[in-house]
């Protein structure tokens, strides 16, 4: 981390700027990003509805093209690499997802204990 | 036309908001007519309203939160003498005056003065402790300032038009839901603090990216002082948590104005979403708040004890530490509604880990101290202040992290005494000691320290004689937020607690009198030097106040306590060597986006609460045309000439080597 600090200030770049690249390898890099993203979006809306699939298994399909998705959008459109003057963005990244899973992952939990103290409403009816 | 707004908002039978409003407004006016007429209106305009100088900003924070501070003590004032009166009797106040008031007191306290004051703290030092000349985006943060500015506005405007909410600082639903809230209070909260959540979401993004993207050229992440490092984490936690607040807030405003059902008993909502949420966002928010007090205390014992800071590794782990477990404990707020023993044992585990950290930071201020040559400056005499008063409220936290005893001390006053006991212990005592310590930087004087000792002992002891009957009565049994009381066992506390709040507020005075004593012997109190403390970090490398691009060179750091080392070891060639060719340096052009902004954002909010929705589109149209306007701008730097650094830098110099050659005579 503290090699980013010695480095001449032209080569701290801000996210997205780090490719020196033509104005066409980029653009075919966004093009690479959009023909992914819209390809899961339509397998996505396929998988939904199809019944060529084990049905069970259509919930678990839609989460790994939902998590694919996410991972085409940080690698093509935000450009989160693993060069060496990103890591900040992967460690903002990393922190992002922690936070995320704890706070939904908790409050999951929570709400599914929320009524551990309680009888179920028909036992308290037949207590009547 | 005005949708819900007409005369009957105005609460012309009730006496005490209408007075207070009308003093507040005379004393408004009486200042706007005197800036006019002095013909200080264009200097305003120009070198505060617009400015998007991080120092300036910083201020204006700063400014913003000791007013606020007042308004919120002179609601804690009514509090405790209504609780005094009360027993067995109504008091002063109609219960739906103080339910108004101790839900204004938290909301203020909370919003409007710990967040604003930490954040001035933070915009006005760490870009000179990073030896840098601005944040990373100087018109957004412009844009966070007027934006929390507008949250106060509107909060202040309830006490006039309308009403305030009456459900507690955090608005709880059902009570905060349409049915038990028909009126505009929830709505005042709700919308201010939506629009002054965006001020603060801009700040920490602004932060973060000025901490992990503009060091100066050495100014490696394990050289960076304290303070930097518990800026870092605490605006790392607003990122992450301040979405949460606005997305809870975002419901509870859908559930109000369209009819959904988020919170509500009916149609499948669950209000106990709501208390999840908004303390997924409530728990990180503490540490927001005392982090950076955690920092400053790290800068204030190291200079006060003439030496480095102790532990500074382990310092930095602790922060970051509490930065990712204060994510994994906000279940304690409500152990008491419902989940089983294995959750509230989990998190009530985690809510003791979160001591740990914090107890190696006490630890690292006391071995600090330990052997060092301590001058009792009257920021140091906060600092140790606060060690004392805030071991007390750790340990009735980790009291209360105890899921049985929690169910026992819930809802008590022994609760309210320990927040207290935490976040004026801690937060507060953390401000008032960045307040006297960064001073002189901001201001180029001292403040006056017979005044300020004064001050520091009677806040202190006031603290003590307010909140330990509060500690007492909570063990009585006696519950928070109760407008009247019939136990005989609870009068005596609470005419104690009253007595103390007069001993507060004297100390408040005391304070005030210091700032005006100060300013008045200002040439007395100079400093010349830019280093009235001994300082150890860059803050203190350049003039006070500095001069608008902070270093005319950005200085070179080669260890930890950058300052302290030059002094030390490279102090001549540092000051006298050759220096190399002044250059023109580039600064941002004030702007008056943020006044802009939030003087649109302001309309926005007032028509929003009141459902006037042709001028809701106004308000928003014209926001969205400032950032257009903005967002097109052709030129936004200006250069400041190579002489005229170089004039600024050497008037800085002399001063310095003046001190130097005293020095060396002595």
């Amino acid at each position: 981390m503290s090699d980013q600090t010695h480095m001449p200030a032209g080569h701290d770049l801000a996210p997205g700027d780090e490719e020196q690249h033509s104005v066409g390898t980029r653009i075919l890099g966004y093009v690479v990003g959009l023909v992914l993203a819209l390809l899961l979006t339509a397998t996505s809306f396929f998988i939904a509805g199809t019944d060529l699939v084990w049905q069970p298994s259509i919930p678990v399909a839609l989460i790994v093209l939902a998590i694919a998705q996410m991972g085409v959008h940080l690698v093509f459109f935000l450009h989160i690499t693993t060069g060496p003057d990103n890591t900040n963005n992967v460690l903002a990244l990393a922190f992002g997802l922690l936070v995320v899973f704890l706070v939904v992952g908790g409050t999951v939990w929570i709400m599914a204990h929320l009524n551990a103290n309680m009888p179920p409403m028909d036992q308290i009816m037949m207590r009547q | 036309m005005l949708g819900k707004l007409d005369w009957s908002a105005i609460p012309f039978d009730q006496p005490i908001p209408l007075i207070a409003g009308a003093v507040v407004l005379i004393a408004i006016l009486a200042v706007l007519i005197w800036v006019v007429v002095k013909g200080h209106l264009p200097y305003l305009w120009h070198e505060w309203i617009t400015s998007v100088d991080h120092k300036r900003i910083g201020v204006m924070y700063i400014l913003l939160a000791s007013v606020m501070l007042l308004r919120g003590g002179s609601d804690a004032i009514m509090m405790r003498i209504q609780q005094a009166v009360a027993y067995q009797s109504q008091g002063y106040l109609p219960p739906e005056h103080y339910n108004q008031i101790f839900s204004a007191h938290g909301t203020i306290m909370i919003f409007f003065v710990a967040m604003p004051f930490v954040i001035g703290l933070m915009n006005l030092v760490v870009p000179l402790q990073l030896g840098v000349r601005d944040v990373a985006f100087p018109t957004l943060n412009s844009v966070g300032f007027w934006l929390t500015a507008t949250g106060a506005l509107l909060v202040n405007l309830s006490l006039v038009i309308g009403e305030f909410a009456r459900t507690g600082w955090l608005a709880f639903p059902p009570l905060s839901g349409l049915s038990y809230s028909p009126g505009v209070g929830v709505d005042y909260y709700a919308w201010s603090l939506q629009i002054s959540g965006v001020g603060t979401l801009v700040a920490g993004i602004n932060l973060v990216t000025t901490v992990l993207k503009l060091r100066t050229k050495g100014m490696n992440y394990l050289r960076m002082p304290m303070f930097c490092w518990t800026t870092l984490a605490s605006n790392l936690l607003i990122v992450a948590a301040f979405p949460i607040l606005t997305a809870t807030l975002a419901m509870l405003l859908l559930d109000r104005y369209l009819g959904f059902h988020f919170f509500t008993n009916e149609a499948g909502g669950n209000v106990m979403m709501f208390m999840n949420l908004i303390w997924a966002w409530g728990h990180p928010e503490v540490y927001i708040l005392v982090l950076p007090a955690f920092g400053i205390f790290s800068e204030v014992v190291s200079t006060f004890s003439g030496k480095a800071l102790f532990g500074y590794r382990s310092m930095v782990l602790a922060t970051m530490a509490i930065c990712v477990v204060s994510f994994m404990v906000w279940l304690h707020h409500f152990f008491t509604m419902g989940a089983g023993p294995d959750v509230n044992a989990i998190f009530g585990i985690a809510s003791m880990i979160i001591a740990i950290p914090t107890g190696v930071k006490i630890y690292n201020w006391l071995f600090t101290m330990y052997g060092g040559r301590i001058r009792f400056a009257t920021p140091m005499l906060w600092s140790v202040g606060f060690m004392v008063t805030f071991i007390i409220g750790g340990l009735t936290g980790v009291l209360l992290a105890v899921p049985p005893a929690d169910f026992m001390l819930h809802n008590s006053m022994f609760l309210v005494a320990h927040f207290h006991n935490v976040i004026i212990g801690g937060v507060l005592f953390g401000a008032f000691a960045g307040f006297e310590y960064w001073f002189p930087k901001a201001f180029g004087f001292r403040l006056d320290e017979r005044w300020g000792k004064a001050g520091f002992w009677f806040t202190f002891l006031g603290f003590f004689i307010t909140f330990i009957p509060l500690y007492i009565a909570g063990m009585l049994g006696m519950t928070r937020r109760m407008q009247h009381y019939d136990v005989a066992a609870w009068r005596p506390w609470m005419i104690v607690a009253a007595a103390g709040m007069a001993v507060l507020t004297i100390g408040v005075i005391c304070q005030i009198v210091q700032l005006v004593v100060s300013i008045r012997n200002r040439e007395a109190l100079r400093d010349r030097t830019g280093d009235p403390w001994d300082g150890r970090s860059l803050e203190w490398a350049t003039s006070s106040p500095p001069p608008v691009f902070n270093f005319a060179f950005n200085p070179d750091v080669r260890g930890e306590d950058a300052y302290w080392h030059m002094k030390a070891h490279a102090q001549q060639q540092s000051l006298e060597r050759d220096r190399p060719e002044y250059q023109d340096i580039e600064m941002p052009r004030n702007s008056p986006t943020g006044f802009v902004c939030a003087f649109f954002a302001t309309i926005m909010g007032f028509a929003l609460i009141w459902h006037i929705w042709w001028m809701v589109i106004l308000g928003g149209l014209g926001a969205w045309a400032t950032f257009v306007v903005f967002a097109w701008r052709d030129h936004d730097e200006y250069v400041i000439p190579a002489e005229e650094v170089a004039a600024i830098d050497r008037v800085n110099l002399e001063e310095r080597r003046s001190l130097i050659s005293m020095a060396g005579a002595a």
